[in-house]
């Protein structure tokens, strides 16, 4: 939208900001006055000439206080949004019509938008103060997560705290939790959910998974061992931007959302990104691909920030990377068929992970490495972390098998959360006993 | 979706017949330059895992081919199957030509939540031949299965649905099914079922040894015409394509009725390179709401 030329009775206001601003007054009038505004609508004008312009600016003078101008009528190349109220509705469309001015209905239902934007505001009021009413059975968007996140640190500061370890590129921030019992700093398990934003069951998982680390210490011997050896780390929502957009615009998008001069489509593979046999097999160069490797290794702030605290940390002894669908546990490599070092001990890992995971609902998953399990896939995210010295580096592919797919119900969280978890435990406890 | 029988949990290969004999040895030799034999993999030996789960893939893609291509055939929305287990096969890798895969596997009904039929077995079983002809679509397929609901009970829940799709109030103004939270209202089931049957037939041709595909979701209906002999349903679906992992948006029009062989038409979109992108937000992986190049 353009800004306001001469002609505006608010300078220095864009025609966005002035609606905006009328709406809000509208919104202090209903709810001072009770005003209704059903039926109403804005009504958006093209005049082709001064002559249709003056017809508009005589329609302020038939129709006293009927119209309002929300831009008026200023140059034939600009638009006239006039507000309608609805008992004026067929006059107003009648006269435009007769005199062959061009419009079209830019807010069907005035009401309607108030009250849209008064619930959002009481929602934004509302956002939970406890994570005692936090629903772990549905799915939220980022703000309750981070609001979520903010309010489970706080309540379980004694070994929670929250860490922000970087910016997404739209400027979001990228935050991890960490569950330590203190000591000086511990080895380390780092687990995180949500690289690839349309995997909705991912952050669920996480968040559930999060509050059972909580509950489970001191009451579960083997988690309360690992707890009192190791620390944990978890990032809930590792693809904010992407995350908000499959909120705001596309439930199935996958990448990051960022923008590079001369591209046109946006978002990178953050699972393809990583320094890792990086731009080969099961990554793709084209921009507009799904499996977009970006333009070289780490170049999407999302990743980046994960290798500089990883790095910097520099004791992570296992890395759990947690994706939908398909139902598989895997290890490395995803680059090549080539079979690492300690394949046959991450098997036998995976197979018992697996039996844990399968006697809670009796869900299977079949096991193996990426490339063998899934497909070849190049500059991941478990590749990396081996190649960083993280041996026991896993990858998950959570429910379903595609009948629901990414778009899995929400009844099937806490069941899928709860098979996982044995699973991720068993990975824990093993990297536990198995110090290196 | 959750499996109702105990089996134990599934190694890199899975639960597969005995190994071949000799004479099927010298009757393999013969028929193809490379042979991949996918039979018993006891999880003690994981020494090839590669090679077990390469020929698991195959396997699994091949069952389904046909699965997808026994649906459409069946014209049955109220019958669909889908793959609940490879159980055993064998595949032959003709550099030249293609991958010919012989492979039995069992199936489960599409629609968990729907009641069993009297007589019904839970468990069907298929055996089929897939010939995936270098990476070329419309794989060959031939394949039975131990039929499942007698065609005569089959029919009668078809024209079931039928009289249900008659009375849906206005399916055009259909946002999307599932909604985002996986949620399918089941007054609409029966168009999600008839959608997923069109689908069957795409997902069927574009099957090769390498893709496999899922229905995602119905994303608009653009019409839907019952008719005293036709249901006339012209829609678009996003379908998922697993190893590119793109999303796939396709227009399907078919024309059915109970126990009359189903007929489709579709076009899926391309995937844009970087030259077509429009420079819009959505970039890649949005379902349009009008394919432009129909």
């Amino acid at each position: 939208m353009q800004g306001i030329p001469g002609g505006g009775t608010r300078p220095g206001l864009s025609p966005m900001d002035r609606q905006m601003l009328l709406i809000f007054s509208f919104i202090l009038a209903v709810a001072l006055g009770q005003m209704n505004f059903t039926g109403d609508q804005v009504l958006r004008v093209l005049a082709r000439d001064e002559k249709q312009l003056s017809l508009l600016r005589d329609l302020e003078v038939l129709k006293p206080q009927k119209v309002d101008f929300w831009r008026g009528p200023a140059r034939p190349s600009l638009p006239v949004d006039m507000r309608v109220p609805f008992s004026e509705l067929k006059d107003i469309k009648a006269y435009l019509e007769s005199h062959g001015l061009t419009y079209s209905i830019m807010i069907k239902d005035i009401q309607v938008l108030l009250d849209e934007e008064r619930e959002a505001m009481a929602k934004s009021r509302r956002l939970e103060r406890s994570t005692s009413s936090f629903s772990y059975s549905a799915y939220h968007n980022l703000e309750e997560i981070y609001s979520w996140i903010d309010n489970f640190a706080m309540e379980h500061s004694d070994i929670v705290s929250k860490i922000h370890i970087g910016n997404s590129f739209e400027n979001r921030p990228i935050l991890v939790l960490k569950f330590s019992t203190g000591g000086s700093r511990h080895p380390a398990i780092w687990i995180d959910t949500g690289i690839h934003s349309r995997e909705w069951i991912t952050h669920a998982t996480g968040i559930w998974t999060a509050n059972k680390i909580v509950s489970d210490y001191g009451k579960d011997p083997i988690l309360t061992d690992i707890l009192k050896a190791m620390d944990i780390f978890i990032e809930l929502v590792t693809n904010p931007d992407g995350f908000a957009f499959t909120h705001s615009m596309n439930r199935l998008w996958r990448k990051n959302k960022s923008i590079r001069p001369g591209t046109f489509c946006i978002g990178v593979d953050l699972n393809r990104n990583w320094k890792s046999g990086f731009g080969g097999n099961g990554s793709n160069s084209n921009p507009c691909s799904e499996t977009y490797h970006g333009p070289f290794p780490q170049s999407e702030p999302e990743v980046a920030a994960i290798v500089k605290f990883i790095t910097a940390h520099g004791d992570f002894k296992a890395l759990i990377s947690i994706h939908s669908y398909s139902q598989m546990l895997m290890y490395p490599y995803g680059r090549s068929l080539e079979p690492v070092s300690n394949q046959r001990e991450l098997y036998n890992l995976a197979k018992d992970a697996v039996k844990a995971l399968y006697e809670v609902h009796g869900t299977e998953y079949i096991f193996g490495s990426i490339s063998t399990t899934l497909y070849v896939a190049s500059g991941i995210t478990v590749d990396w972390a081996y190649d960083s010295g993280i041996k026991y580096a896993f990858s998950f592919e959570l429910r379903d098998t595609g009948h629901y797919g990414f778009l899995l119900p929400a009844t099937q969280i806490i069941p899928t959360a709860e098979e996982t978890w044995m699973a991720i435990r068993t990975v824990m406890e093993h990297t536990l006993t198995h110090a290196y | 979706m959750q499996p109702r029988r105990p089996p134990p949990p599934i190694p890199g290969s899975g639960p597969w017949g005995p190994r071949p004999v000799a004479p099927l040895i010298a009757l393999l030799l013969l028929l193809a330059p490379v042979v991949a034999a996918a039979e018993s993999e006891s999880a003690e030996h994981p020494g090839q895992p590669q090679d077990a789960g390469l020929q698991r893939r195959l396997l699994q893609q091949a069952a389904r081919a046909a699965l997808h291509f026994f649906n459409f055939r069946a014209g049955s929305p109220s019958a669909l199957r889908v793959l609940a287990q490879v159980q055993k096969g064998r595949a032959w890798i003709n550099p030249k030509e293609g991958y010919k895969v012989d492979v039995v596997f069992s199936t489960e009904r599409y629609n968990p939540e729907s009641l069993l039929q009297e007589g019904e077995e839970h468990l069907g079983k298929c055996s089929a031949r897939v010939f995936f002809k270098n990476q070329k679509p419309r794989p060959a397929v031939n394949v039975t299965c131990t039929r499942f609901i007698e065609k005569k009970k089959r029919q009668q829940e078809d024209y079931l649905l039928y009289k249900q799709m008659k009375q849906l109030k206005n399916p055009l103004e259909i946002v999307s099914i599932p909604d985002n939270h996986g949620h399918i209202d089941p007054s609409l089931r029966p168009i999600w079922d008839l959608a997923f049957l069109g689908s069957s037939y795409v997902m069927w041709e574009m099957t090769t040894q390498f893709s496999r595909y899922y229905l995602v979701q119905l994303t608009s209906v653009r019409q839907w015409k019952t008719n005293d002999d036709t249901i006339d349903f012209d829609y678009t679906v996003l379908l998922h394509e697993l190893s590119t992992q793109e999303i796939i948006p396709c227009r399907i029009h078919l024309v059915w009725y109970p126990g009359k062989p189903l007929k489709v038409k579709y076009h899926c979109q391309e995937l844009q390179t970087p030259e077509e992108a429009s420079g819009t937000e959505e970039g890649s992986a949005v379902a349009p709401t009008e394919l432009s190049n129909f």
